[in-house]
């Protein structure tokens, strides 16, 4: 654009835009539901995600609790509870939006991408026995088997089901990435949109 | 093994957490009453006993108010201090007398920790399900004694580091290194309970003096060195060293639904750190 006349650079630059917004947002839409399918692609196939998905029932895939027990029995949720649903929920919310036109960094469109951050998933992922406390975030910071123990508890506490729960005490939890790495990672790949 | 980063930051943590909730909450009461003989096996046989009914008094002097013991009443003689040969195990709340007297009325005021505050490593679990407590008794039914040494109490704050990391910070080798550190509160009501995790919500960017292990202000007795010991003036101390800032602060609570499956009346809550410090490795 350098050997242009500048009155045609300027043109360009007042026009272009505008002329072109519809072109654009049509190509990054369709970039962007790509990548957006791919985000939700890999939170669900994340061995924690499907482990918890798989509900009492499930084996330890993750690895987590080094094959004992499983993460929904460890964490405390209730049979029928459904921890995935919000997260999904919050990914499916990701929207792209037209921002404002780019007149002074080369020529173009920009646009917001609402891609929510690892701290508003925490925020709707409570521990069931601390609301306070976000099961998402203790995947990747630590977990005790608090919730485990007190489920037990709450049922009757009978010899086979106090040395399942001495089992699954005596199997450390092992905390490990989660969400955001996943955050992390699909925020730099929507940034690096084009 | 000569002090390593971990151990100054726990010694610093668990001096600063003690000092800010004694300082904003003042959590204490000042008590004047009997300490009574009892015999302690693992005390070194040069000592006899004299225990009050609360366990952890306050040690430090920068508490506005609270009374800290620098000597107790025997009747039938002065009153007997440090001097005397008297030794004051604050953390289970007694005075070691010299000698073998079993026999004396010994009175004493001091001020006693709403909370204890303990440094532990065993788990959530653990420390909430498992473990089974005495209460420091505040309202004491029967006719007051003694509280049996060396376990714990509750009300209760249990202290760890549970985590921590470094991440390159700046040229030339300086970390970040981040640390998690916890506490799990023991409450025996609502109003205590609230009043901790209020107090501690509210330490988000506190800072905390580096005090290393030798700065520890108890002795293996339980007893003060040099017979004071004050934070705030021990912090100055170590003005110099790089510190440590409180970043971020989570609260929350054991629910009630939860809470009514524990064998125990006690409420829980959890305050979760984010401790911060810009460093040098192995400094």
């Amino acid at each position: 654009m350098a050997n242009l006349p500048l009155d045609v650079q300027n043109a360009l630059k007042r026009q272009a835009p505008k002329a072109l917004r519809r072109a654009f947002e049509k190509e990054m839409n369709k970039k962007f539901k790509k990548l957006k399918n791919e985000l939700i692609k890999d939170f669900l196939t994340d061995s924690v995600t499907l482990e918890i998905l798989e509900g009492p029932g499930a084996t330890n895939i993750s690895g987590s609790l080094g094959g004992i027990s499983n993460l929904f029995a460890f964490i405390g949720f209730d049979a029928g509870h459904q921890p995935i649903s919000p997260i999904l929920q919050l990914l499916e919310d990701t929207q792209i939006t037209y921002k404002q036109e780019i007149r002074n960094k080369g020529i173009g469109i920009e646009f917001e991408v609402s891609l929510p951050t690892a701290q508003a998933i925490f925020a709707i992922t409570p521990l069931p026995w601390a609301a306070g406390r976000s099961w998402a975030e203790g995947i990747e910071r630590g977990l005790s088997g608090l919730g485990y123990l007190l489920r037990k508890n709450k049922g009757n506490s009978g010899a086979a089901i106090q040395s399942r729960v001495n089992k699954v005490r005596s199997g450390k939890f092992q905390n490990r990435p989660y969400i955001s790495a996943l955050i992390k990672k699909y925020k730099k790949r929507f940034e690096d949109l084009k | 093994m000569i002090e390593q980063f971990q151990h100054k930051l726990t010694s610093s943590f668990f001096l600063w957490f003690d000092n800010f909730l004694l300082k904003k909450g003042e959590a204490y009461s000042n008590k004047t009453g009997e300490l009574f003989n009892y015999a302690d096996p693992r005390l070194d046989s040069r000592y006899v006993a004299y225990g009050s009914p609360y366990k952890q008094w306050v040690t430090d002097s920068s508490i506005s108010g609270a009374v800290i013991p620098t000597g107790v009443s025997v009747v039938g003689s002065a009153t007997s201090g440090r001097n005397d040969g008297v030794v004051f195990d604050f953390e289970n709340g007694r005075a070691l007398f010299s000698g073998s007297d079993t026999s004396m009325t010994v009175t004493g005021e001091f001020a006693v920790k709403d909370f204890s505050v303990y440094l532990t490593n065993d788990t959530e679990d653990d420390l909430i399900v498992e473990n089974k407590y005495t209460i420091n008794s505040r309202l004491p039914s029967g006719p007051l004694t003694y509280i049996e040494p060396y376990d714990d109490v509750v009300p209760a704050i249990f202290l760890s580091v549970s985590q921590a990391e470094n991440s390159p910070f700046a040229l030339g080798g300086m970390q970040e290194t981040k640390i998690q550190a916890k506490a799990v509160i023991l409450a025996e009501d609502t109003y205590q309970l609230d009043g901790v995790m209020s107090i501690f919500m509210d330490s988000v960017n506190e800072v905390i003096a580096a005090i290393p292990m030798s700065g520890y202000p108890i002795t293996e007795l339980g007893d003060l060195k040099g017979g004071d010991f004050n934070y705030t003036g021990l912090a100055q101390d170590y003005q110099g060293e790089n510190k440590f800032c409180v970043s971020k602060v989570k609260t929350s609570k054991l629910t009630d639904r939860t809470r009514n499956v524990l064998a125990n009346e006690l409420y829980v809550g959890f305050v979760d750190f984010d401790i911060e410090q810009y460093r040098y490795r192995f400094q």
